[in-house]
């Protein structure tokens, strides 16, 4: 189930920039195209910034979920007033975003975790 | 799968695999018959040592150098970690953190320290740390 859950998010990016890619050629990069565009370039400096954090941070799981938390609210906050997304008086916003996103996340975490972890040590056990 | 064994006298322990097609499974029999022959040239002050695989519990970068952790001692290890990382694929030596491989031979058990982080703990009751970026890659070698 989590393959193919993985399959299809995939998928459906691939999807997507395949159509607005050839859409580009046609209508040139409307705002649609561009709202699109600024989110894989948003979701890749998250996915960068996560993976720094995961190399470098070594606290707890909850610990390391606020400092991700602060750390991605701002960078959401700072790319949204770039692209003109936020203006001061909705920029508070990206906190509720980002905590939204960030507390299913911490939730899966945590049991994906626990499973992988009895996944192994069963995998110990019976190797006697 | 057919296991064949004879003993010829006067030749090296050769092994012969003989497979209908090259797949996955044959690709990873073959890498696990390889790093069966693994051995490691570290250094025990300046006195060259040969190390089998079986016989390294971790192998650890302090400030850019490489550390063979064997049951009770330490040898230098010269080279770096994305080398090291091309020569272990395939084995059951993995990944751990940012500075850590561990040989999951060794491993007796992963644990979670009260919500905080992981832990793994080996056969010589020696305890490392676990990066949650890299636990995929352990249940990996396990999945074999």
């Amino acid at each position: 189930m989590k393959k193919i859950l993985k399959d299809t998010c995939i998928l459906a990016s691939l999807m997507i920039l395949a159509v607005f890619a050839i859409s580009i050629i046609w209508s040139g990069v409307t705002d649609e195209i561009k709202l699109i565009l600024q989110l894989f370039l948003l979701a890749l400096i998250i996915s960068i910034i996560n993976n720094f954090f995961d190399d470098y941070l070594t606290v707890s799981v909850i610990m390391s979920y606020v400092v991700k938390y602060f750390a991605i609210s701002g960078v959401v906050m700072l790319f949204g007033f770039i692209v003109g997304w936020f203006y001061l008086s909705n920029f508070w916003m990206a906190f509720i975003y980002v905590g939204a996103v960030l507390v299913m996340a911490y939730f899966l975490d945590s049991f994906m975790i626990k499973k992988d972890i009895e996944y192994i040590n069963n995998k110990i056990n019976s190797r006697g | 799968m057919q296991i064949i064994t004879r003993q010829v006298e006067g030749k090296p322990l050769t092994v012969t695999i003989e497979y209908p097609e090259y797949n996955e499974s044959t690709m990873r029999l073959i890498q696990k018959i390889n790093s069966l022959d693994l051995r490691f040239s570290a250094y025990d002050d300046d006195k060259q040592i040969r190390i089998e695989l079986s016989d390294v519990y971790y192998i650890e970068n302090v400030e850019r150098k490489l550390f063979i952790y064997t049951k009770s001692d330490v040898y230098r290890f010269d080279s770096t970690m994305p080398q090291l990382e091309s020569i272990i694929s395939g084995t059951q030596l993995v990944r751990i953190s940012r500075t850590c491989i561990m040989n999951t031979d060794h491993l007796k058990q992963i644990r979670q320290v009260k919500n905080s982080h992981l832990e793994a703990v080996l056969d010589n009751d020696e305890m490392l740390i676990v990066s949650r970026k890299y636990l995929k890659d352990i249940k990996r070698v396990f999945k074999g």
